[in-house]
């Protein structure tokens, strides 16, 4: 099958208002305009199968809603193709529009002043989706996302939660084939994260939607992706396996020592104390270097000890670190 | 073409359901012009005790211009297309465009949802205005055609705001703007004054702008001070302005659609 979602060599560059600093400046501004170009996305080349969960993340202000604005049709390239379910999107806005279903964990695109399933109503005459099947998607939300209490409650007086849970249910209503979630678990509880986490997955998996998932929150990712796409400054740095990137990037493992009795500075050869408090020490290492097994034994021999545990870097702190230090840095340093 | 128009008459639904749970500003609002129809009478009835009647248009008439036009502005002066304003200050115009649906189209249904709560309210707060004044009923005929002069003059109301509201695509802010046009267009639309009154040049000019096609030629079709034998040319005149205003409001969208899809929402 051919990927749903296409692009090459995507780019867009914003003309803006150069303001010149301070009151006069500002006096100036009003009255001569100089424009500077600043490049949000230059380059980004990508192919997304149907039915893939993909993570599409990078820092803020990296170029990952304009690219989704792009995939969206509501911004127009600057060039650089873009194909989305065999149509270009902003050429045929209304067309794209019917194949796609877009979540906001920042905006909400319920009516604000009426009780939630008047929205849902309003998008079964924007979609002109057929009374049974609406009935039949409705029903299925209203049991997944267990909104049976609030559905007659006006869109206002909903927890963050719950609106939440409305607007995903709004996004799907008319089974788009593409859904983009930007943020959706902004803001939420670990009990709001988790439903939304695992609504997104039933969604993937039971009906095959296509998912592009923008999120700083890594854990979402983590959950739910088993491929990312790592934008900075406009272009792809990564895109592929997040076990890849989490062996090949995450080098480090970090040893968790429990005492019987406080140690001021353990050493232990071939690691690298990171803190003592109380009797627990964290000490780093280099798993290709060093064999936690032998580290554990020296740890043993040396000290009484009560405990022993290991931990793997997160996703987060693997971004974390490429987002600082750049991503080229690394292969360099695992090849040294 | 059910499913064409489906959305539309159901964001008009919903509007009108919106409006409706705002009851206290509804009820300000018509409890307010009962107030106005009420000191219009007594300010007119004054001033026709000074002064002999202008241009054959007896007191009788002139309260039932000012109080006519009241009920008209219950209806004119709800501004569908304010909401433009708000969702470009929230953001939320984005997600409107990733829908299927025409966005000026949904503004207008949208206006039009509201104007038809408050066009339900005519009826008893006219009502309510005829304990207080006593108004003139013309025939039937003069009737109907007021009320089709009367469409077409929301039609103008609802492009001419419509233009001004996208005008926020640049600027964000219209509110100096729309007082100021609001201003201008109170006083020469004809709703506090008739245009009749208005002498020599300033008279002919005020017939020539388009605000005349708001107010002005619905009542003075009303009152009757527009002949029969007038109607025809009154109506065309009002629709050339339609259409004149109709596509400036494309050209604007245009241009402002164009604006989003190049420098982002």
């Amino acid at each position: 099958m051919p990927p749903i979602i296409e692009t090459h060599d995507l780019r867009k560059v914003f003309r803006t208002v150069r303001r010149r600093p301070g009151a006069l400046g500002a006096l100036r501004t009003l009255f001569s305009r100089e424009y500077e170009e600043r490049v949000a996305v230059s380059r980004v080349t990508m192919a997304i199968e149907p039915g893939e969960l993909v993570g599409y993340i990078g820092p803020n202000g990296a170029g990952k809603s304009t690219t989704i604005k792009m995939l969206t049709g509501i911004l127009v390239p600057t060039s650089g193709d873009v194909t989305v379910a065999g149509v270009v999107p902003y050429a045929a806005r209304g067309r794209n529009a019917r194949n796609i279903g877009v979540v906001f964990g920042q905006r909400s695109q319920l009516y604000w002043d009426l009780p939630l399933v008047e929205s849902f109503e309003l998008l079964r005459a924007i979609y002109a989706i057929p009374r049974d099947r609406y009935r039949r998607n409705l029903d299925a939300f209203v049991d997944l996302l267990a909104m049976a209490d609030f559905l007659q409650t006006p869109v206002r007086q909903l927890s963050l939660g719950q609106r939440m849970r409305g607007d995903f249910a709004a996004a799907m209503l008319h089974d788009p084939k593409i859904v983009y979630l930007d943020e959706p678990t902004i803001g939420l509880d670990v009990v709001a994260k988790e439903a939304i986490r695992t609504f997104i997955a039933r969604i993937n998996s039971e009906r095959g939607t296509t998912i592009v998932l923008t999120t700083h929150d890594l854990a979402d990712v983590e959950r739910l992706c088993r491929r990312i796409i790592l934008i900075d400054r406009g272009a792809i740095i990564y895109d592929g396996d997040v076990e890849r990137i989490k062996n090949e990037y995450g080098r480090f493992r970090t040893l968790v020592v429990h005492f019987a009795q406080p140690v001021a500075q353990p050493q232990l050869e071939g690691a690298e104390l990171v803190c003592v408090e109380g009797s627990t020490a964290r000490l780093r290492f280099d798993r290709t270097r060093e064999r936690a097994e032998r580290l554990i034994r020296q740890a043993s021999e040396r000290y009484a000890l009560e405990d022993v545990s290991i931990e793997e870097p997160d996703l987060e702190s693997i971004i974390r670190r490429i987002y600082i230090e750049g991503y080229d840095s690394f292969p360099e340093e695992a090849s040294t | 073409m059910t499913a064409v128009v489906a959305p539309y008459w159901e964001f008009a639904k919903k509007a009108f359901a919106r409006e409706a749970t705002y009851r206290f500003e509804v009820f300000t609002n018509v409890g307010s012009l009962i107030l106005r129809v009420y000191l219009l009478r007594c300010l007119w009835t004054a001033l026709y005790a000074q002064n002999a009647a202008p241009m054959n248009l007896p007191l009788h008439a002139m309260i039932t211009y000012a109080t006519v036009a009241l009920l008209m502005s219950l209806v004119l002066e709800i501004d569908g297309t304010r909401l433009i304003q708000e969702k470009l200050r929230e953001g939320t115009i984005a997600t409107d465009l990733m829908k299927p649906i025409s966005l000026p189209l949904y503004f207008f249904s949208d206006g039009a949802g509201r104007t038809l709560l408050y066009a339900v309210l005519v009826i008893p707060t006219l009502l309510c205005a005829l304990l207080l004044v006593h108004i003139d009923v013309p025939p039937p005929a003069t009737l109907g055609t007021f009320a089709l002069s009367f469409l077409v003059a929301y039609c103008v109301n609802f492009v001419l705001n419509f233009c001004m509201n996208a005008i926020a695509f640049w600027t964000l802010e219209t509110f100096a703007l729309q007082l100021i046009v609001r201003w201008v267009s109170d006083l020469l639309s004809g709703q506090i004054v008739p245009l009749t009154l208005f002498p020599g040049l300033a008279g002919r000019l005020l017939f020539a702008l388009p605000f005349a096609a708001i107010y002005s030629t619905p009542l003075l079709i009303y009152v009757g001070i527009i002949h029969p034998s007038g109607w025809r040319n009154a109506l065309i005149v009002q629709c050339l302005w339609l259409a004149a205003f109709g596509l400036a409001a494309f050209g604007i969208w245009r241009a402002a659609a164009r604006r989003i899809v190049i420098q982002g929402g």
